[in-house]
């Protein structure tokens, strides 16, 4: 067969995407509501505010943008791809198990309650968003295992329910909220990224790239797994410790992402099915892939959110689904005569 | 599991660490600017904020206001810096403002917080009851040095208000329902800026206190409310008379209500009196016709 993954064959591939990656991610830098000139960029920062606009806007404002997006990009598409597999379910997507929900939850609650204080830079809002999505996917977790051991249905099951369960909580605290809270809460349940500190970026930047390689780590136990557990159980994988470690990881950077950007749809889902489509099945490639992609994807999508109605701004989740949804189709008419969900 | 949570120990540890160097490194690495007394490049993100400075005479001072910004009139010429819900940091930054006035919900704080970061000077304002529009008037005064004007526009305010009161005087309070929404039907309730504006205006809210702050209200609730006036606010921006028109045929199937019985069915513009700014009192006023009419034309 020549279209075997070699190392060399995926090494190249991942290096072309990481290049098409940079290449985007400057673009988009150079791209929003105010003209500005690199020559006056490169001159640095002045010694007080509004001394350099245009440093100040690429290098404070849209740089840390960027980044934040390609990282919420990243982790939404490598936890869309690992839940995919592990569930063996081609509608799985990183919010299917409750995160999304819980993370709402944790917003809301922190919105009308009023909490102010901030935590390294950390904004109240993003802690308790971390906070509902981990304990909620650990319930999730938890009831899914009273039920049996191996059963995925079980856990998608439970994941639906305390999805709508949290969602009728939600709803029932935003009846009750003041308007500016209600508002509040619904940009951050359309997902929309914001500038960051610069503190805050850091960490979530080492938090996803360690889940990220962490869940490279299980891309051949994650191949095994796909074609059933009895027959990865066959070739020797201990499909329990797969299962924990790669959940875990795919619900910690969704997580992380969700906290800092609040809940992008699509990027999760139609992601790694483009990639699949076009590169087919194999996890050790379609992981990477999918991350750079996912980054691309949402790079691209926050600056046109930045300037198609500028000064005004969208919130991204509005574009990722309408840019999103439509090229997906595309690419699905084109290709599913060639490959087939798992090949 | 014991691979993966060491794995996250160290991770965190590592992450903590990161944070405590950088949050140091932040705090040395900026000077604030130096505050001269009276800015001189304003910017608004709010409308009620916009016309407050509008009426402290800064009009020159101005730089920028939010999209939604169009009163008074040459404020609507001003550059715009995104809408009231989504001010965009980068077209703040690019007016070069000396300070900032905004509001200080959720969505307006992530942008003025990034903006202190970076070291401009940001006034975040509470506005959402009627004690808090004169604290931030004075606020706003003292910081753009218009402290005198500010004294005066309080006092003016105050005073149309008390001139309105005594007026309405202390006859029976006048059932008001306060329509935000008819299908489904939702009012304002009791802890909202409205219900302060209807008590003003010579009103009672008929919604007693309720933990939702625009509560749905059931046909049975309205039928035994005994409501005496309708008020309900204009939705689109279309003309107000096919409104009213529309409003009084939706409320004429309870023809028993005291309020549909004496066609006292008043649509209204909301934009002059759900903002809360110097145009108080005349918005004030506007309910008052509605609930007490033959009192305030005396």
């Amino acid at each position: 067969m020549s279209n075997v993954l070699t190392k060399q064959k995926l090494t190249k591939r991942v290096v072309i995407c990481l290049a098409i990656l940079a290449a985007v991610m400057c673009l988009c830098c150079l791209i929003g509501t105010q003209k500005i000139s690199l020559e006056k960029v490169f001159a640095g920062p002045g010694k007080t505010a509004g001394e350099n606009v245009d440093y100040e806007i690429l290098v404070s404002v849209r740089l840390p943008r960027v980044v934040l997006a390609a990282l919420v990009g990243a982790a939404l598409a490598c936890s869309g791809v690992v839940l995919q597999a592990i569930l063996r379910n081609p509608l799985a997507d990183p919010y299917i198990l409750g995160i999304s929900s819980g993370a709402g939850l944790g917003v809301i609650i922190a919105i009308i309650s009023g909490v102010s204080w901030t935590f390294w830079g950390g904004s109240p809002i993003a802690i308790a968003a971390f906070a509902g999505a981990i304990i909620t996917v650990w319930l999730v977790w938890y009831i899914g295992h009273l039920t049996g051991k191996s059963q995925v249905t079980n856990l998608l099951l439970a994941g639906v329910v305390v999805n709508a369960f949290f969602a009728a909580v939600i709803m029932f605290l935003t009846s009750i909220a003041k308007s500016e809270q209600v508002y509040s809460t619904i940009f951050w349940l359309m997902g929309n990224i914001t500038e960051k500190n610069p503190p805050v970026l850091w960490v979530s930047a080492i938090c996803i790239l360690a889940g990220i390689i962490s869940l490279f780590s299980v891309c051949y136990r994650l191949n095994a797994l796909s074609f059933g557990e009895q027959e990865a159980q066959g070739l020797g994988i201990d499909i329990n410790k797969t299962k924990i470690l790669a959940f875990g990881w795919a619900a910690f950077i969704t997580a992380v992402a969700v906290s800092l950007s609040g809940l992008i749809g699509f990027v999760g889902l139609i992601i790694p099915h483009a990639v699949r489509l076009v590169l087919g099945p194999d996890h050790r490639q379609l992981l990477p892939v999918s991350a750079i992609f996912g980054s691309i994807f949402l790079v691209a999508a926050d600056t046109l959110a930045r300037i198609i109605v500028s000064p005004a701004q969208l919130p991204v989740g509005i574009i990722t689904a309408i840019a999103g949804g439509p090229f997906f189709l595309v690419l699905l008419a084109g290709y599913s005569r060639k490959v087939s969900w798992l090949r | 599991m014991n691979k993966f949570q060491r794995q996250l120990l160290i991770m965190l540890c590592f992450a903590v660490a990161v944070v405590i160097t950088f949050s140091r490194l932040q705090s040395q690495s900026r000077n604030i600017k130096p505050q001269s007394g009276q800015p001189n490049r304003i910017v608004s993100l709010s409308p009620n904020l916009t016309e407050i400075l509008f009426e402290l005479g800064l009009d020159e001072k101005i730089i920028a206001v939010s999209d939604d910004s169009d009163y008074p009139p040459q404020a609507a010429k001003k550059n715009k810096v995104g809408t009231f819900w989504q001010p965009n940091t980068e077209a703040i930054i690019a007016c070069r403002p000396d300070l900032v006035v905004a509001e200080s919900f959720e969505q307006q704080k992530a942008v003025t917080e990034s903006l202190k970061k970076l070291g401009y000077e940001v006034l975040s304002l509470k506005i959402e009851k009627i004690e808090e529009l004169f604290t931030a008037i004075e606020k706003i005064g003292n910081a753009t040095g218009r402290r005198q004007q500010a004294d005066e526009l309080i006092k003016n305010i105050k005073a149309q208000l008390d001139s309105l009161r005594s007026k309405l005087g202390s006859s029976d309070k006048v059932k008001v329902l306060w329509v935000i929404q008819a299908e489904p039907l939702r009012a304002a309730g009791r802890s909202t800026f409205i219900n302060e504006l209807i008590e003003l205006a010579g009103g009672e809210n008929v919604i007693s206190d309720t933990i939702q702050q625009y509560p749905p209200i059931s046909t049975e609730e309205l039928l035994a409310s005994g409501v005496e006036v309708i008020i309900q606010s204009a939705m689109g921006k279309g003309r107000i008379e096919n409104e009213q028109k529309a409003a009084e045929a939706f409320w004429s199937k309870w023809g028993n209500l005291p309020a549909v019985k004496n066609r006292r069915i008043y649509v209204i513009e909301p934009d002059t009196i759900l903002r809360l700014g110097p145009r108080l009192p005349q918005g004030a006023e506007i309910i008052a016709r509605c609930i007490a009419a033959n009192q305030v034309n005396q």
